[in-house]
């Protein structure tokens, strides 16, 4: 029976300002894919949800990028090297793999940025048409894995609200342009709803595929309680499907969200 | 030790310990992470003629020991149960119970009629309690005379053995307990959630997309320690007991005060192998506490003066 099990913490680093990546390693991390999260244990009543910032499956190690917002993800990132992690992984839909012939946008809006360095990390050099990186941030001080996007051949575009980094204002303007110079391609998307709102809108018609991760409230993680939905089609007279974020997502298809309600 | 335990119209749980309703799914879901068969019985979602959307997100909350829920009781109906939930709930070796739910008197029944059929449902266990719904379930559970409708036509539906979940959120839950076992019910599930609420200041709105919400956990236990208690001293059917069930200690609680068995939601979430640990260390548990068996734990701490009172056999 695979129930949770205890990940040891091998690496801790201070990436921002309030934002701690943890590289845990566990066997059972080996089959983990860009997207997943792993749900885990604080000493809250409830597991909190935390994606892969990074995944070595050789190894069985995989980053955890956390912003400090509350009580768990505080007592997350205080966790020292040598001591473990609680929790229930690999869980829910990941990306499926780009197309490497079509064009490729990767556009990240805080601390929805891990997941899709982690995307970057296990596909971008086998992809042979163009790819474009998009990372926003409130601030300079809070712009995340840039380095690790140059690390990986790769020079992001940032924007920052207050313009204090990059391109002032949000990463919709510069996704804005590469949609009208590449309408044939395919955008993976993970940010504050807010922002996968205007990226789904934006994205409409494009010839590929439009991937959105999207986080929920969670109970379990695994799919049995029916915490974690997001309206989705179809829509009713008397209101719209729900899935879970747990399983069937939390990377959804633009089509499948319903985002007027949400 | 013996942990099997003999419930009425023949039906014999491992041991005392069952999933909760709503915290286990359909079953599938923890089958990767839980040794399902293990367990002294499942109770499913619960399960409508109808398929319900269920409430809006955000649906749970943390609060201090507990978690507050407003599901709305979202479910894919009755025929989409029937064709893609039932084939793996018959084959399990544990007793799988039906959580059945519905807007009027006949929707419960339909759904009984039907499942009374199924070789996969073993047991029902009304669910007249949600808190998080607005019209049916809940109007019947506050309402003896409505309580007794809805397991009177149940019970025309079904031979099978029936449960009734009451709610805590009335001042005297028993009077429910009491209508429903004149109605023909079986045995009383009890507690279903504490109604409750919390405020998210940074929205400045209710925290949950359904306003108010059920509260599970350790933070009810007492509430629904005191509720078993009360119903097992005026009932002469079973008491299954629950909330904020987190350790065998916690267990021989709700025996003492009354439960035959027990039901285990919420720290399913923390830790989904918890319910097979707590299986494992009962017999020490009880042979600590000086039990030498599990059915003389059973009502152990309960005080006779009612049953003195009121005549009743204890
Ligand atoms: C699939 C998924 C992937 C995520 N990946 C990351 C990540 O890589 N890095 C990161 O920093 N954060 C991530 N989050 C958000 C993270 O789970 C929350 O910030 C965290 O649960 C907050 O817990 P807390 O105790 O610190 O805060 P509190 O606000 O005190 O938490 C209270 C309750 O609300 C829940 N909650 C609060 N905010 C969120 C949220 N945004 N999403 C889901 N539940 C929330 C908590 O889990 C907890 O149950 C992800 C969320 C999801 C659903
Ligand atoms: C997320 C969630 C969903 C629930 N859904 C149901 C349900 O469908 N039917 C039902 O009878 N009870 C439901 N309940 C109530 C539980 O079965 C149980 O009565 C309650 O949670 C108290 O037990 P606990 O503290 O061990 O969780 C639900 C509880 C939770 C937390
Ligand atoms: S968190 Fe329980 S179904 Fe997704």
């Amino acid at each position: 029976m695979a129930g949770a099990f205890k990940a040891l913490i091998v690496t801790v680093r201070q990436v921002a300002l309030d934002h701690v990546e943890l590289i845990v390693e566990h066997e059972r991390l080996r089959d983990a894919t860009p997207g997943q999260f792993a749900h885990i244990l604080t000493p809250g009543t409830l597991r909190r949800p935390v994606s892969f910032s990074r995944i070595d499956g050789g190894l069985g190690r995989a980053g955890l990028l956390v912003q400090v917002v509350g009580p768990g993800t505080a007592w997350i990132a205080a966790r020292q090297v040598g001591e473990t992690l609680d929790m229930l992984a690999p869980l829910g839909r990941g990306f499926a793999p780009p197309d490497p012939d079509r064009p490729w946008a990767l556009v990240g809006g805080g601390v929805g940025i891990p997941p899709l360095f982690s995307a970057w990390e296990r596909w971008g050099w086998r992809h042979r048409a163009p790819a474009h990186v998009i990372l926003g941030a409130r601030k300079a001080a809070l712009v995340l894995m840039d380095a690790d996007f140059r690390q990986q051949a790769i020079e992001p575009l940032v924007t920052t609200e207050d313009g204090s980094r990059g391109i002032m204002g949000t990463v919709v303007d510069p996704l804005r342009q590469w949609l009208s110079r590449n309408p044939d391609g395919q955008v993976m998307a993970c940010g504050p709803n807010g922002m996968l709102a205007r990226v789904s809108a934006l994205t409409e018609g494009i010839a590929g595929p439009v991937q959105l991760a999207l986080e929920q409230r969670m109970g379990c993680g695994i799919g049995a309680c029916l915490a974690c939905v997001v309206p989705s089609v179809p829509v009713g007279p008397d209101g719209p499907g729900y899935r879970r974020v747990c399983t069937e997502g939390p990377v959804f298809q633009r089509e499948e969200l319903a985002w007027s309600w949400i | 030790m013996d942990l099997t335990v003999h419930l009425p119209r023949n039906l014999i749980l491992k041991n005392p310990i069952i999933a909760a309703s709503g915290t286990f799914g359909f079953g599938p879901e923890y089958a990767r992470f839980v040794d399902i068969d293990r367990l002294g019985g499942v109770s499913v979602k619960g399960i409508s003629p109808e398929p319900w959307r269920g409430n809006p997100p955000p649906r749970v909350w943390e609060t201090p020991s507990g978690l507050l829920n407003s599901i709305g009781l979202q479910n894919p109906g009755l025929s989409a149960f029937l064709a893609e939930d039932a084939p793996f709930l018959r084959t399990l070796d544990t007793v799988v119970i039906a959580n059945i739910i519905g807007h009027t008197v006949e929707e419960y029944a339909a759904v009984a009629q039907a499942l009374d059929r199924e070789p996969a449902i073993d047991a029902f266990e009304v669910n007249i309690s949600c808190p998080n719904i607005k019209a049916g379930g809940i109007t019947f559970g506050h309402d003896p005379d409505a309580a007794y409708q809805v397991m009177r036509r149940v019970r025309q539906a079904t031979d099978k053995p029936v449960m009734v979940k009451v709610s805590p959120n009335m001042a005297e839950p028993w009077t429910v307990a009491e209508a429903v076992v004149e109605a023909g019910a079986d045995m009383i599930s009890a507690i279903n959630t504490v109604i409750g609420m919390a405020i998210d200041l940074k929205r400045r709105q209710p925290a949950l997309g359904g306003v108010t919400g059920g509260l599970s956990g350790p933070a009810i236990k007492p509430i629904a320690l005191r509720i078993v208690y009360e119903i097992a001293r005026r009932v002469r059917v079973p008491v299954i007991g629950m909330g904020g069930i987190q350790s065998p200690e916690d267990v021989l609680e709700f025996l003492l005060a009354g439960a035959e068995a027990v039901m285990v939601g919420t720290i399913t979430f923390q830790w989904p192998d918890r319910m097979e640990g707590i299986i494992e260390a009962l017999p020490n548990v009880l042979a600590r506490y000086g039990f030498q068996s599990l059915k003389e734990a059973v009502g152990a701490a309960q005080r006779p003066a009612l049953a003195d009172e009121e005549g009743l056999a204890p």
